[in-house]
Parts: C-alpha cells; structure tokens; sequence
C-alpha cells in the first residue's frame, strides 16, 4: 500500500487477533445474555452416539437461545464443538417452515399447505402402488431419529405402506457391529458401559478417531492412562488420540482381520488366552485357532505394512493385561468384510477371557446420536421391533398380534439401502419416503445415488434443513428438530436416554409423528396410527419389544427423567438394567455360548493397479456431523472447518495448500493438500461431510459387506495429480428465494485445507 | 512506572496496577525498589503534577476575573459552580500529568503530539487530524462498532453534556451575560466578555431554544443515561464485574444533575417556583460533587479519550510516510504484519522502560509467540500424555 | 500458592476446539471467543494447544503496563481483565507486549478484549466455560490438588522462561513430576518454518 492509500484508520494488528467474528451472527443478532427468565431443559446433545447431557437455555417467550453444561454422567459436562453448538439449529433462519412441493423436478418448489403435499404424497403413493405393485414403493428411516420414530418408520412401511423395501441409514453406521455381535453374542450392543473404560489395564482402540469423532469419550481414554493403562490405537492415520498412543498401529487401510488374526496367533503361541473361559463359554475355538495360525506377525506385517515386531508387542500387551478392552468403530466396519474384521477384535476379546467384567470387554462406538436404538425397533430391512426377525414366522405372529394385522399381511425382509438405490436405477422401487437422511452425501459412489434418485417418479423427504437429498425431491416435509419434542434414543453403551421438548416448533413444522400418522390415516390405516405423540409410541414401543433380547419394558418416561437414563434389556418396571453384559459369561444364544467365528483376510473390493496404486480412506472431522446438512449451517462450525481437504503424505511431493485432483475409477475431485506426516505415505484421506463437487462420496465404491451389507467406504483405490484450482463447496440446499444465512457462510470460500485436521486454528482466522 | 513510586490519584479503580521493576540485571522482579528514586517535589510526578495543576487553577482564576470584568458580570449565586470547576481544573490537570507520568502513556503523549503538531503532516495530509477528531471524538464511530443502541445512547450523553458545559461554564465564570435590550419588550443581547455577541428576540423559536438549552440537554442525557442504567441491570455483558463507584455513580450523577435541572424549571413554569431553593441545592450540590470527582472515576475518560486520535494519528502518519514494506513491522517468524514500524519501537521503548526484559517478543506476532510455546512444550517438557 | 485456577495440559489436547466455540457462550462476551486453539506442529502431527490469559502475576500484567490509557483492571483475586471500554483506545499495545499472545483486538471498535477467566462463572464460584466443557481435562479448573488427586503423577509449573526474564502467572501449566526448571516460553532463533527461511532472520 503506498503512502497515499492510507485510510484514515488505519490500524493495523496481526493477523488472528484483530477480528471477532461472531461465529456467523448466530443466533442472529441475538448474541446478547440478559440478566432475565431464563429455564434450562434438562436434555441430551442431538449428534453422536456417545449422548452427552447438555441443558438448553429458554428464554421468556419460550425460544431455545444457547447451551449450559449438564452434569449427566455420561459427559460430566463436557461437550465437544457439534454439541456446544447444536442449539443454533433450532431458530436458524434457514429453517424449513411449509411444505415444499413440485409435480416435476424441472420445476421449482413452491411452499403449498399442508394439507395439499399430504394429498398429493398420498395419490402418488396409491398411484405406484397400484401400478408397479406395493414393493415399488420405498421407504428410508435414519438413526438421528428418537427411537419412537424409528419405531415408527418400521410399523408405518409395513403397516401403511405394506411394503417390503423399507431401511435406514444406520446401514452405512453401524450394521457390520450388528451382524458380528448378533453372530457372536446373539445380542447386538456393546458389552460394557463408557464407565468400564476407565478400569482397563489395556485399551485396543480399533479404527475409531475417538478425539474427533467421540471427543467427549477421550475423558475417559485419558482417566484410564491416568490410572496406568496402555493404550493401542489402530488406526492408518495419526489421530489426535493416536498421537501420544504408547502403541499406534498405523496399518495399511482395509487390512484389519490380517492384523488381529496374527495377533492371536502371537496370543495362542505365547499362552495368553484364558483356556478355561474358552472351554467353558465357547464354540468355534478350535476353528479360530487353526485360522490364525496362517496368520504368523511376518504375514501381517506384509499386508498390513506394519513392522512385525508391532503385531507381537500388541498381542503382549493386550493379553497380558490383567484386564483389557476392545472398542472400535467404523474405521474396521466399513469394509466389505466390515462384520468379519468385528469379528477379529470379539476373537481377540473372547480368547483372552476379556468379557463381563469391570475394565474387560468389548463395544462399538456408534456413530449417530440413536445408532443403537435406531438399529433395535424395527426400520432395518429384514428386522422387527426388539431386534427380531422378519423372517421368524414367531416373531411375525408376535408383532402381526401387536400391530393388528394379519401375519400374511406383514411383508417380507426387504433390501439394504444401497441395494434399494440399485433398485430405484432399475426402476423396481418407483416412489420414496425418506425421513432424516441425505444419501446425496452420505451413500458411496454419488454417481450411481443420483441416477437412481433422478429415476423416481416420485420422492419425498422429511427435513428440517433442506438437504441436498431434500433439494432433489417433489415434496419437502418441514418437521421438527430434535428440541422441539421429546423422545428417547439409545447412546453406544445402550443406554436409553430421553431427550425433552425445549420449545414449541415454528410455525408451519409438524413432528415427524404427526406426518407419519397423518399420511397413514389419509392411506386408510389410520386406526394403527392413532398416536398423540411420542409417549403413546414409546408405550407400544415398550410393549412390542418386552419379552426379546432388547426388552424396553421396563423403561419409563417417568424412570428415565428420574434415573438419567437406564441400560436395557430392561424387562420389569423395578429392573434396574443391565450395564454389562456376559456377566456370568452366558451370551444371548440359546446355547448360552459365545459363538467365536473364524476369519480369513481378503483384500478390499476394489483393486489396485498402475492407474490406481495408492488407498483412499475417508471419515469425519471434528466440527462436522455425517452429511453436514445440519452442521455446515452453523457459523462456528463452518469457521472451524469451512471445506474438505486431502491428506496427503509429504513424500507425495505436494506442497500444502495445492490443488489435488483426487480419481477414483469413479470419480474425481479437486481439493487442496493438507500435507501432514500424520497419514500413511501410501495413503490419502478425505473427509466425507461435503456434497457434489466436493464429496468424498463421489470417489467411494459402492461394494457391499456380503453380511451386513455396509458400503465400503474405508477403502478404494485412488491415484492424485497436480490441478489448476480447488473445486468450489457448494452453499447448503434453501428452498427459493432463500439464501443459506450469508453470515455462517461467509469462510465457506477459504480456498486451503484447514491447519490441521481439526480445523483451522483460530490464529489464523481473520 | 519503572523508577517512581506509583502515583497516589493513579489508579483510583486499581487499573494499570503496574509493577516497580528493579534496576538490576535480568532476570527482572518484582519487589526491588530502585535506589535512585529519592522523590523531591519538583522532581517527582506528584510534586510536578501538582505544581502544574496549581497553575492551570491560578490560570483558570485570573481568566475569569478578567473575563468578568472584574466580577462585574458575575453572578454571586453560582460562586459555588465556579470554585467547582477551579477544583475540577486541578484534579483533571493533576490526574492528566500524572497519568502522561507513567512510561505507556508518556511515550504515547509524546508520539501523539508530535504527530498533531509536526507540520511535514499538516503538509501532507492536513485534513486528517480534523477528520479523525470529528468520527472518533464528535461522531464515535468506533462506538457504533460496538453497539449500535449504545452509540446511540452515548452519543445523547455526549452531546447533552457537552452544550450543557458550554452554556454553564462561561455562565458561571460570568463570561456570558444576557441584557434587555430595552426597557421592556422581548429583546435581548448575547455578551461575551461585556463583548456583543448578537441581540435576539426571547419569543423567537432560537430565544426558546437558548433559554431552554439546558432543559434540552437534560432530556438527551436522561435517555442516554436510562438507557445505560436499563444495561446495567440487564445484560450479563454489562453486569459483570461491574462496580457500584465505577459504572453506577456517574450514571446516577448525571441523572441527578438531569432531572433537578429540569425540575428546577418546571418549579419555575408551572409551581411559580414552588420548592426551588430546595432543588437549586441539589441540583448544584449534585454537580459539584459530580465536577469534583470527574478526574477519578469513569469520567476521566472524557480527558483521555482524545489520546485515541493522537495514537491513530502517529500510526497514520508513520504510514503514511513510506511503503508498507517499509513502515509496518512484519513478524520476525510468519512475516505477517504486526504493526507500524514506528508502533512497534514505541512498543518495545516503554517495555524496556518498564524493565518488561521480553520486548524482543513484540517483533513477533501473537500466533508465533503462542506457536513457538507450543513447540518448545513439546520438545522440551512433554510430547504427548506423558 | 496457587487458589482455584486453570490448569493447561496441551498434552491431553484433541485440537477440537471445543473451547473456542464454549468461550463463545460465556454471558460475558457471548459471540465473542477469546480463547486460542493453535496447531503447533503443523505438518507433522495434530498437535494442539490451547491458550487462555495466564493472568501474569511477577510481572503484574504486562498488558497493563504498557496499557497507555489505564484501561487494563487487576482485581484482588489477581484475574487481568480485558479492556475497560470506556478507556480502551485501541492501540494494541497490550497486543504485541504480551509474551503469550492473548489478547485479541477489534479494530473497528478500537477495543481490546481478552479471556477474562468468565469473570461471571468463576466470581460466582463455578469454572470457565473452557475448563467446563473440555472434553479430555487438558483445560482443567480447580485447584492443585484436585487435578492431582485425579492425576497421580503430574506437578504443575507457573514459571515461564522468556529469554533472561521469568514471567510467573495465576494460570499453570501442567508438566511431568521431575521437572524442576520452568516452563519454556519459546525459542525465538527461528531459523526457517517448515523449510521455508523466515523474515527476520534470512
């Protein structure tokens, strides 16, 4: 600037320290505290599966406008950025608050009455069905939903839709943990409370980015160290918790089932497991042993890429611990042999005799704030509420009397739901509802998505942001969030926690409760749907589910306000839950065994050659949420982490900040290096929360766990090449005439990766 | 304060609670009372600041001796507001010297100054001190930056204040006199000084405005002030660490003085001066006692606020000086600017006046140094949990 | 001896930010986030830390000192305020002469502001927004005690080396138990940053 230029003010300070950005000017010029009424509603945080207690601040007319710390004892009060921020979404002015509505997807949507998207839903529904049949018609459920919901969802498909193609979202969470669990245990949850964690002599943390994903869980990694425990992270990149990890196993992605196998194989050779647990609480042992004794550390050294002496020190460490723990995420489930590499770690588990006890055992870390309940009543495709089987003509003739229908009424087990988008690209699933899930971000292989989408002849979506799945719709829903009613969700320990009604909705929203059992009234199943509210489904919920593995009977609205939330299987109404399981090392099979698998590696699904040598790994950061439609609205998260990246190694030769065209045999994306020595040299890593053109999802292969039917998002092959320039993030789907509230986007145009892959460090904001 | 003990009407509220270094070598700290300091009165900030501050007094008494023409045009009856603002002269003349005593503000004084008078910048950019006086001390647009309700509210405050002072000020010193300008009818004349000013007619609307200048003030103050007492019981921001002396008494004064004034002329128009010699008490017992203590509580800030242009000017002329390349200061590490060169030196001065021995730190900007931290934590006490 | 205060172990340190947006929701400065969450090791690993004012006490306040408008308020309890706004003038002098790198400025208003510990938590006895919601203990808020009756095994040091000067502050760090000598405040010889010379030294 020459001398002549100078305004008149003109200060300057160093870069960092000189600007308050009031995060995105939300809550919306309303960033004020006044000293007056104010109530706090005792509730839980909507994001993750570790369900943290938090209270929402209500002010005098009754409006959510921040967040106090609670001293639930799940988080003791700590929350991590999502949580904190989570309030913003309920009076956000991008807020959906009528109906949306087009009869073609040329048009634009228009806002139309309630009552003509409800008609008009209904027509095209009996339309489909009438013409292609009852299984043209599909419906996708999600797991941020209250367990209610779900219920709901599940009852609503099969009763009012009478059709078989119904499933969630949870297929791409959390199914692989399922399908080894229920193969294993005969029940599907972890087997010890967060709580446990901090008894451990030695903690495996499997494919989990615990510090970015489950931040508030870090307490308790960190409680254990404290108290001497070691802890292991497997995980290809250097994670935050990896970081200062006594053992960090940075093997190569996709090659999970290699490394555990040979770590008990180290175990067997050594004399660690607990041969008397095993005689007296197994089967399958003998088949495990003979499996991974083809699995010597000079193998998995080779496959994983780790040294061989790795494999032995982790096997040491955790079979000789007096107590030890497995816990893992999706970071091993979303393979196309995600159940087989849960399975490794409940072998690895098992042998060593590490079950039912305090600080000993086994869970998984789910990902979305109801990925347990979500998966327990009844809106995954082939099971029905208290986690039973559509195909167990029992358990049909069981919920057939609950629901009050005929059991040949009850359709058959339907398909996963990247099966279900196959089908829509066949045109065998003609019209959709989805509820609380945005494929157009969170499914692999976007291509594939939005083709099949695109074929619907009809689709309509329940949201209160409009998502970009929404954004492609013929009718939008404007429903509720999660403070503005109540219900319950079950948190990664199963533990049933209840979420309250912290204020009225907008004008113009309705529950998702009041939809689904309006549109089944207007389909003429009314009388099966005759709900208030939350609480009249919680009671059928309660009911439908006593006497299974997952029995809710037990639980109360009124207990869970009183107690804080209670562990099921819950069965009687003094019951006090059940924290841990296997504490008499009985599993839930009807032979009371705990049923070991064996597991042989395979390479992932897609292959890797000249053109594609190196891996792409993707996941979550920090500040954002699955598909980012809620969180890439809100000004502090979008400042903390205003667009995607790639990781790349710096014996990749790229400088930090250049363009890097990430291609897949997909699909390609162009986004700046972040060059870290924290990743693997032959690996990259993208985050998944951005939609097209920048969506980690557009590179991903649609392959499938033969099981569990989970996508493999944690592995394809990739090559990067220089690029011209960053592809630009995409502002956040609004109906027309709206604009995504310009004050939460205004960083969304940073062209460079973050500082780290947390998030920009505030140093260097501004 | 590096060298002197800490002035006695310094701190009042216990800002700027500086530290007395030692004159010894690094590494500097507190407790070590410098052996050179033998204050004497005319040596010493307190004796100077006194003795300065006494002769503002004496100055302010002769002019309105001569201003009055020999007390002809004074008016006996507001003898006590006139020793009110000899006192408020001293008070402020001796808080201002002491607080330009210490080494930041001393050094800023001087900069400011320089830059104000220097006439290369008169020459250079000769509307830039008149501008910046008028948004930063006229307009206060930085208050807008803060609030926009409270800009709003202060810039009543100000503005009632400030033609309040200027009608009562020279009134009492008996500086103004209004005369008949006849025997009877509505005629009068503005005197300065015994000097004509101009005539007007009392019926005219600017007679009613003159006359009711004060009324006016007292109206724009009142809403000013309400509104900042209505914050002060309302906004947590505002409530926190707020103390009764600091931010409720000159509210409360400024009411006082407001709302006796008013009511002084209401007694006036309507009661046919019914209960006036009570409220001419108060109100002038109010407002000396708020002249009195203007130079020790919020109110100082009128006297230091202008300092905002001093130190925006010498940044403005250091920059205008040359090219940025030249005249800011990059940081040593990230080569991000820091501040002007000139600032920074400045900066770094009053450090070493204050035996602040990390001045060098200053070259570096507030990242780095927490960047740099971070690295040496990690190298030299512990790389992760352990 | 130390009362109720912050405890920093950037050890423990996620790098989530959780801080920054929790300081955000203090009543105090609500919208306003005053603390610092630095990558530190950029490039290398995920390293973190976070910086709130470690409210300096030998020297008092250097913010203060070079404060020229008196506007920087030390209270009894030895928490170092932000800026009086009625006396801040904005010259960001307290900005550079900080050798933490704390306070922040807002040019437009011409108005310091800085972590104040949320004066209007910890007046009334409970513990900063930071230290409440941190969700791995690295920002902790209580006594010495009380974080070494939960950590077997650490020592806490308020002693910084700038140079040749000691700064000892109200806010500590947390550090293994042998470790006698204080707290490194950084070494300012920086000969290149990530391979690249740096400006004052190239």
């Amino acid at each position: 600037m020459s001398g002549e230029q100078v305004p008149l003010d003109p200060s300057v300070a160093p870069l960092g320290t000189r600007e308050f950005r009031d995060a995105g000017g939300l809550p919306a010029a309303a960033w004020r505290a006044d000293q007056t009424e104010q109530t706090l509603v005792p509730t839980h945080c909507c994001f993750c599966g570790i369900q943290c207690g938090m209270y929402l601040r209500v002010d005098g007319r009754g409006k959510v406008f921040g967040v106090e710390p609670r001293n639930h004892d799940i988080n003791r009060m700590r929350l991590c950025p999502k949580g904190i921020n989570a309030y913003q979404q309920v009076n956000h002015p991008d807020r959906l608050t009528a109906p949306l509505l087009r009869r073609d997807r040329k048009q634009p949507f228009r806002e139309v009455s309630w009552d003509e998207a409800l008609e008009f839903t209904v027509e095209q529904i009996n339309r489909i069905q009438r013409e292609h049949g009852r299984d043209a018609f599909g419906m996708l459920g999600g797991a941020s939903l209250f367990s209610e919901k779900t219920y709901l969802v599940g009852k609503f498909a099969r009763v009012a839709l009478k059709t078989r193609h119904v499933d969630y979202n949870g297929r791409l969470c959390m199914v692989s943990a399922a399908g080894a669990n229920k193969l294993a245990f005969g029940i599907d949850r972890a087997a010890n409370p967060f709580a446990d964690i901090l008894q451990t002599d030695c903690l495996l943390i499997v494919g989990a980015n615990v510090g970015e994903c489950f931040p508030v869980l870090t307490q308790y990694v960190w409680g254990a160290r404290d108290r001497g425990a070691t802890l292991i992270v497997v995980d290809p990149r250097q994670t935050a918790v990896a970081r200062t990890a006594d053992i960090h196993v940075a093997l190569k992605s996709g090659t999970d089932s290699a490394f555990f196998n040979a770590v008990l194989h180290v175990i067997v050779e050594e004399g660690l497991t607990d041969e008397a647990f095993l005689a007296a609480n197994t089967t399958g042992w003998a088949e495990v042993k003979a499996a991974v004794k083809e699995y010597p550390p000079s193998r998995a050294a080779e496959i994983c890429g780790v040294p061989a002496e790795q494999v032995v020190e982790v096997a040491r460490s955790f079979g000789r611990a007096r107590r030890a723990m497995g816990w893992h995420a999706r970071g091993i489930e979303h393979h196309t042999q995600g159940v087989e590499n849960c399975l490794t770690v409940i072998n690895l588990c098992t042998a060593t005799g590490n079950l039912g006890r305090p600080g000993a055992g086994y869970g998984t870390l789910t990902g979305q704030g109801n990925g347990q309940g979500g998966r327990e009543h009844g809106q995954k495709s082939d099971l029905l509420p208290g986690g039973r089987s559509i195909n167990d003509p029992a358990h049909r003739r069981q919920i057939a009397a609950i629901w009050g229908i005929e059991e040949s009424e009850l359709p058959p087990a339907g398909t996963s739901m990247m099966e279900m988008v196959w089908q829509m690209q066949r045109q065998e699933i003609r019209g959709l509802i989805g509820v609380c899930n945005n494929p157009f971000v969170s499914l692999p292989n976007y291509a594939v998505v939005k083709d099949g989408y695109d074929k619907l002849e009809f689709h309509a979506q329940f949201d209160f942001f409009l998502s970009e799945t929404a954004a492609n719709a013929h009718v939008v829903f404007p429903v509720t969030t999660w403070a503005e009613d109540e219900g319950v969700m079950a948190n990664a320990e199963a533990r049933v926690v209840k979420h309250n009604k912290a204020q009225e909705p907008p004008e113009g929203v309705r529950t998702d409760t009041w939809v689904m059992c309006e549109l089944a009234r207007r389909l003429g199943a009314g009388s099966k749907f005759a709900f208030e509210g939350s609480r009249d489904v919680f009671d059928e919920l309660r009911r439908a589910s006593a006497g299974t593995v997952i029995d809710y009977y037990g639980i109360t609205y009124d207990r869970l306000e009183r107690t804080g939330g209670l562990v099921w299987p819950c069965p009687g109404l003094e019951h006090p839950g059940t924290p841990r399981l296997f504490e008499d090392g009985r599993s839930y099979h009807p032979d009371g065994k705990i049923h070991l698998q064996a597991v042989e590696w395979h390479p992932p699904a897609d292959p890797y050659d000249d053109d594609f040598p190196m891996t792409l790994t993707t996941g979550r950061t920090v500040a954002h949420f699955l598909s980012g439609n809620q969180t890439r609205r809100l000004g502090a998260l979008v400042e903390q982490t205003p667009r995607p990246w790639v990781e790349v190694h710096p014996s990749q030769g790229f400088r930090n900040g250049e363009p890097v065209r990430v291609v897949t045999r997909r699909g390609s994306a162009v986004l700046p290096a972040l060059v870290t020595e924290a990743i693997r040299p032959d690996h990259v890593f993208v985050p998944y929360h951005w939609p097209y053109p920048v969506a980690a999802n557009e590179l991903t292969v649609d392959a499938l766990d033969p099981r569990s039917k989970i996508p493999e998002y944690k592995v394809c092959a990739v090559r990067i090449e220089r690029a011209r320039a960053v592809d630009e993030v995409p502002a956040p789907p609004t109906p027309p005439g709206r604009e995504a509230y310009p004050e939460t986007q205004a960083p969304r145009t940073d062209p460079l990766p973050p500082t780290s892959s947390q998030g920009v460090g505030t140093g260097e904001r501004g | 304060m590096a060298a002197t003990p800490p002035p006695p009407g310094g701190s009042p509220d216990g800002s700027a609670g500086g530290s007395s270094a030692g004159d010894g070598p690094p590494p500097y700290r507190r407790g070590a009372v410098p052996a050179e300091t033998r204050p004497d009165v005319t040596t010493s900030p307190a004796g100077r600041a006194s003795m300065v501050a006494g002769a503002a007094s004496v100055l302010l008494i002769a002019a309105i001796l001569l201003g009055s023409r020999e007390l002809r045009d004074f008016d006996s009856a507001l003898v006590p507001y006139a020793v009110a603002t000899v006192f408020l002269t001293f008070g402020v003349v001796y808080r201002y010297m002491m607080w330009i005593s210490a080494p930041a503000a001393r050094r800023m004084f001087r900069e400011g100054w320089a830059a104000a008078l220097s006439w290369e910048n008169l020459k250079r950019s000769p509307t830039a001190l008149p501008r910046m006086a008028a948004t930063y001390l006229g307009f206060q647009k930085f208050l807008g930056a803060r609030s926009h309700a409270r800009w709003a509210a202060h810039q009543l405050i100000f503005w009632g204040c400030l033609s309040a002072a200027v009608i009562t000020f020279p009134l009492t010193w008996g500086w103004f006199t209004f005369t008949a300008a006849g025997a009877t009818g509505p005629g009068y004349e503005m005197r300065l000084w015994g000097v004509k000013l101009f005539g007007f007619d009392s019926g005219s609307f600017f007679g009613w405005a003159l006359y009711h200048g004060l009324d006016l003030a007292a109206v724009m103050v009142i809403g000013g002030v309400g509104y900042f007492l209505w914050r002060r019981v309302r906004d947590r921001a505002a409530t926190t660490g707020q103390r009764f002396g600091y931010d409720f008494l000159p509210l409360l004064a400024l009411l006082t003085i407001s709302v006796t004034g008013l009511l002084l002329t209401f007694s006036e128009m309507f009661l046919h001066g019914g209960g006036y010699e009570f409220l001419a008490i108060l109100h002038m017992a109010s407002v000396v006692l708020t002249l009195v203590y203007l130079p020790f509580g919020k109110f100082f800030h009128i006297v230091q606020r202008p300092a905002a242009v001093g130190m925006q000017l010498f940044k403005y002329t250091a920059r205008r000086k040359g090219s940025d390349a030249e005249e800011l200061r990059a940081c040593r590490r990230c080569g991000q600017p820091i501040d002007t060169a000139a600032a920074v030196d400045n900066l770094r001065a009053t450090m070493r006046d204050l035996r602040l021995g990390f001045d060098e730190w200053a070259e570096y900007c507030p990242r780095c140094k927490r960047v740099l931290r971070g690295t040496a934590y990690l190298s030299d006490v512990k790389r992760g949990f352990k | 001896m130390l009362g109720r205060t912050i405890f920093i172990d950037p050890g423990r340190c996620i790098g989530c930010q959780a801080c920054v947006s929790a300081c955000r929701e203090c009543d105090s400065h609500r919208g306003k986030s005053m603390i610092h969450l630095d990558y530190t090791d950029e490039g290398r690993t995920v390293a973190s830390l976070p910086t709130v004012c470690m409210h300096c006490e030998d020297p008092v306040a250097p913010c203060a000192e070079v404060c020229p408008a008196e506007a920087i308020l030390i209270t009894a309890d030895g928490v170092v305020h932000e800026a009086d706004p009625t006396r801040c003038i904005g010259c960001a002098n307290c900005v550079n002469a900080c050798p933490f790198g704390v306070p922040k400025i807002d040019l437009a208003a011409k108005l310091q502001m800085k972590c104040n510990l949320c004066y209007d938590r910890t007046s009334y006895g409970l513990a900063p927004m930071c230290a409440t919601v941190c969700p791995t203990g690295a920002l902790f808020y209580g006594t010495a005690e009380e974080l070494q009756a939960e950590r077997p095994g650490v020592d806490v040091s308020t002693e910084f080396v700038f140079g040749a000067t000691t700064v000892s502050t109200g806010v500590a760090m947390v550090v293994p138990p042998e470790r006698q000598a204080p707290v490194p405040g950084g070494l300012l010889n920086v000969i290149e940053v990530n391979g690249r010379s740096t400006p004052g030294n190239g």
